[in-house]
């Protein structure tokens, strides 16, 4: 159908009367065609476009703010963030517009065939740039989920599958490192302990650049690894796992961080052991020992930190690793609660689930909650085209949370109805 | 000490052929690769094995690897002077909170004795003038020679990178000299005397640690003089120091509870001074504390764990 519009138009530049003649024929057809391309143009959700519109009440207010000399980072912050968002809608707005001029133009009865043609043709260039930007606005318009523009730390740890599942977990810790470097994000190895035989047992990794939790979230879970181990002497294909947590930082974990980590927490919140050696201590002994162990006791998390000489290093990583869990773990309620009011066909994202699998014999990766496969391997494990991966994530997080989102405003809505019916059952009473 | 046993030794030797040796001073194998790595990242590699031969010596990696950090600070170390501890730099850090909230009106006079490295005048102004904008005036002293010299040295390291360095004087003076406050110059007041005096009793010195003793390292290489001692150290911070400067408080490491307990019955005829002892993180007696009634050195009361009576 495009081609014959395509050669239709063509035509017209080098034979316009017979173009003309042809186009009389097939307006019918035409039509139906434009109307077939307009129903593809899909609706932003009305919840979208009001939380559009209270942002560009925020903006003013925000812009009269900043005018007006009252100047900090979070309001350039907040600014910056709304004018992107806004600069989009504006964009989606003027768009819709001569979209739907156009639209008004076709259905039109009666129209003079050339001037058809032109409009046939602005549709063909119209549509795709609105797709792309009701794609872009719908994502800055859902909110905007916690912590999404902090530094992020990425824990490692081999799953099943022994010696195996330690080599993965080297690989995968190497597959993050090639990413931040892809990505030009500055990263630290804050830990890294090996058990017997030099096998990887925990890897902590920071990623420094705000915002980089916010892509690194969709890492979080277990990822299979199939593939002949170079320890293997039968050439059978084994199937291990590693588990990646991704946590958003929530401080430097540096010594001018430790009073405000330290803050954070009611006394008594935080017990802090410092493991050492029994007998006297002070002067009777001069250990090096300078490991230190918090435990969170509402949550009974547990963050040991003993790579630094010096015991509030130690100390000072170990709260900042604290925080980042328990930021985490908060998250993940809201999160779940969140999802909890649509008990209707959620699909669960368990801890527990595998996420991806890396097939090395098939040169695949397979994104489990997407669906996803990229055929090279290679180029994913060198951090190139990992970000393939996590965009066709992000899209299908999106997508949930869209459903979500409209999900939640019908059940409100319903139940308002049926507060309302009741109030009226009772008064009719 | 337990023998290090041979599948140890083994797996020891499968990691690293320098690992052996250094079970010899850690007997765990995670301490031991916690040390190898230190020294690793801290020496040249051609002074690996020699590093690993001392340490199997039982020589303090401290001297090994001629430092130790001391809060944010890197203290050089050196045979013949004391290795900080990391209670000193606990209750430093707990006295530095407090004093942080008098204000940045008045200076405070600090003197510190038996200041070894000089780990203790440097954090504290470090904490209270770098961090807090507090005005200081520190003198430190010791008797020994070896460590004026190097508290002189860590001084000076100190004050390349913090301007504060000026604000601290380091003399070389004995705590039982009959006109110390002249020798050291300090002005009639004086806010806080802090020590870490030598407190460890003869007896307890030459036993093990199995029997509330030293450890074999702190026996062989760490000088006897800033660790025997007795109650007479106390006595002397007290009518040397704290009184003839009429001192508004102080603070004092110590490893037995009758040290706290004299230090309390030295001042009991004293009416306006107020004693009480303060807790290391391993939960032992580490500290005596003394302020006088109505002056600001009250907010040391924060850094005690029992107010004695």
């Amino acid at each position: 159908m495009i081609a014959m519009i395509r050669c239709i138009a063509r035509c017209r530049g080098i034979r316009p009367l017979i173009a003309a003649k042809y186009s009389t024929v097939s307006a019918a057809q035409q039509r139906a065609l434009a109307l077939e391309k307009f129903d593809q143009i899909p609706q932003i959700h009305p919840l979208l476009l009001e939380r559009a519109e209270v942002m560009k009440k925020e903006f003013a207010s925000v812009e009269s703010k900043m005018s007006s000399g009252d100047f900090d980072q979070d309001l350039t912050i907040k600014f910056s963030n709304l004018s992107i968002i806004l600069e989009n809608y504006a964009k989606y707005t003027s768009e819709m517009a001569t979209f739907q001029e156009l639209k008004e133009f076709i259905l039109e009865p009666d129209q003079d065939p050339e001037l058809l043609q032109d409009a046939m043709e602005e549709v063909e260039t119209t549509v795709p740039q609105l797709l792309r930007s009701i794609n872009t606005l719908q994502s800055r318009l859902l909110p905007p989920m916690k912590y999404d523009d902090k530094p992020a730390i990425l824990e490692l740890r081999p799953g099943v599958g022994g010696s195996e599942a330690s080599l993965f977990t080297g690989d995968l810790m190497q597959m993050y490192i090639n990413f931040a470097n892809f990505m030009k994000w500055r990263y630290t190895i804050v830990s890294k302990s090996e058990g017997n035989a030099g096998f990887l047992n925990e890897v902590i990794m920071s990623i420094d650049d705000p915002g980089s939790y916010n892509i690194l979230r969709h890492e979080s879970g277990v990822h299979r690894v199939q593939r002949i181990p170079s320890t293997e002497s039968k050439g059978r294909i084994h199937t291990s796992t590693a588990a990646v947590v991704v946590l958003p930082k929530m401080s430097d974990g540096t010594e001018s961080s430790l009073k405000d980590d330290e803050r954070q927490f009611a006394p008594g919140e935080v017990r802090i052991d410092t493991m050492r050696a029994g007998g006297k201590g002070g002067q009777h002994v001069n250990t090096t020992d300078s490991a230190v162990r918090l435990v969170h006791i509402p949550t009974g998390v547990t963050v040991q930190q003993q790579d630094e000489r010096s015991q509030p290093k130690n100390k000072a990583k170990a709260f900042s690793i604290l925080r980042a869990r328990l930021a985490a773990l908060e998250r993940d309620k809201e999160f779940n609660e969140q999802r909890k009011m649509r008990t209707d066909q959620v699909t669960t994202t368990d801890r527990s689930d595998k996420i991806r699998t890396y097939n090395y014999p098939q040169n695949r990766v397979t994104d489990h909650r997407c669906g996803f496969s990229l055929h090279d391997l290679t180029g994913c494990m060198a951090g190139s085209r990992l970000m393939d991966v996590i965009e066709k994530v992000e899209e299908h997080e999106f997508e949930s949370r869209l459903q979500d989102l409209i999900a939640d405003s019908k059940a409100a809505a319903a139940a308002a109805a049926a507060a309302s019916a009741v109030e009226v059952a009772t008064t009719t009473d | 000490m337990p023998r290090i046993s041979p599948s140890l030794a083994r797996k020891a030797i499968a990691k690293s052929s320098l690992l052996p040796r250094l079970l010899r001073a850690n007997r765990t194998l995670e301490a031991a690769e916690q040390e190898l790595r230190w020294i690793q990242q801290e020496l040249p590699q051609q002074q690996w094995k020699n590093a690993v031969l001392r340490r199997s010596r039982l020589e303090p990696l401290q001297y090994i690897l001629k430092s130790q950090p001391f809060g944010p600070l890197d203290i050089i170390c050196r045979s013949g002077v004391l290795i900080p501890r990391w209670e000193t730099e606990e209750w430093t850090y707990k006295v530095a909170n407090a004093l942080a909230k008098l204000g940045k009106e008045k200076q405070l006079n600090i003197v510190d004795a038996c200041t070894g490295t000089g780990c203790i005048p440097l954090l504290l102004t470090h904490e209270l003038y770098e961090q807090e904008g507090i005005p200081v005036d520190v003198v430190a002293f010791d008797v020994s020679d070896e460590a004026f010299k190097l508290a002189s040295e860590n001084l000076n390291e100190y004050s390349n990178i913090y301007k504060s360095g000026k604000y601290i004087t380091i003399k070389q003076a004995d705590l039982f000299s009959n006109d110390l406050v002249k020798e050291l110059g300090v002005r009639k007041e004086s806010d806080l005397v802090t020590s870490n005096p030598p407190y460890i009793p003869h007896e307890d010195y030459i036993s093990s640690v199995s029997c509330n003793g030293t450890s074999r390292s702190v026996r062989i290489y760490e000088p006897s003089l800033a660790l025997i001692g007795e109650n007479e150290f106390y006595g002397a911070l007290l009518e040397q120091l704290v009184i003839p400067t009429n001192s508004k408080g102080f603070i004092f490491e110590l490893g037995y509870t009758y040290q706290a307990n004299y230090v309390r019955d030295k001042l009991r005829n004293m009416e306006s001074w107020k004693i009480g002892t303060s807790m290391d993180g391993a939960g032992r007696i580490r500290c005596v504390v003394g302020w006088q009634k109505g002056s600001e050195m009250e907010i040391l009361e924060e850094v005690c764990d029992e107010v004695l009576d």
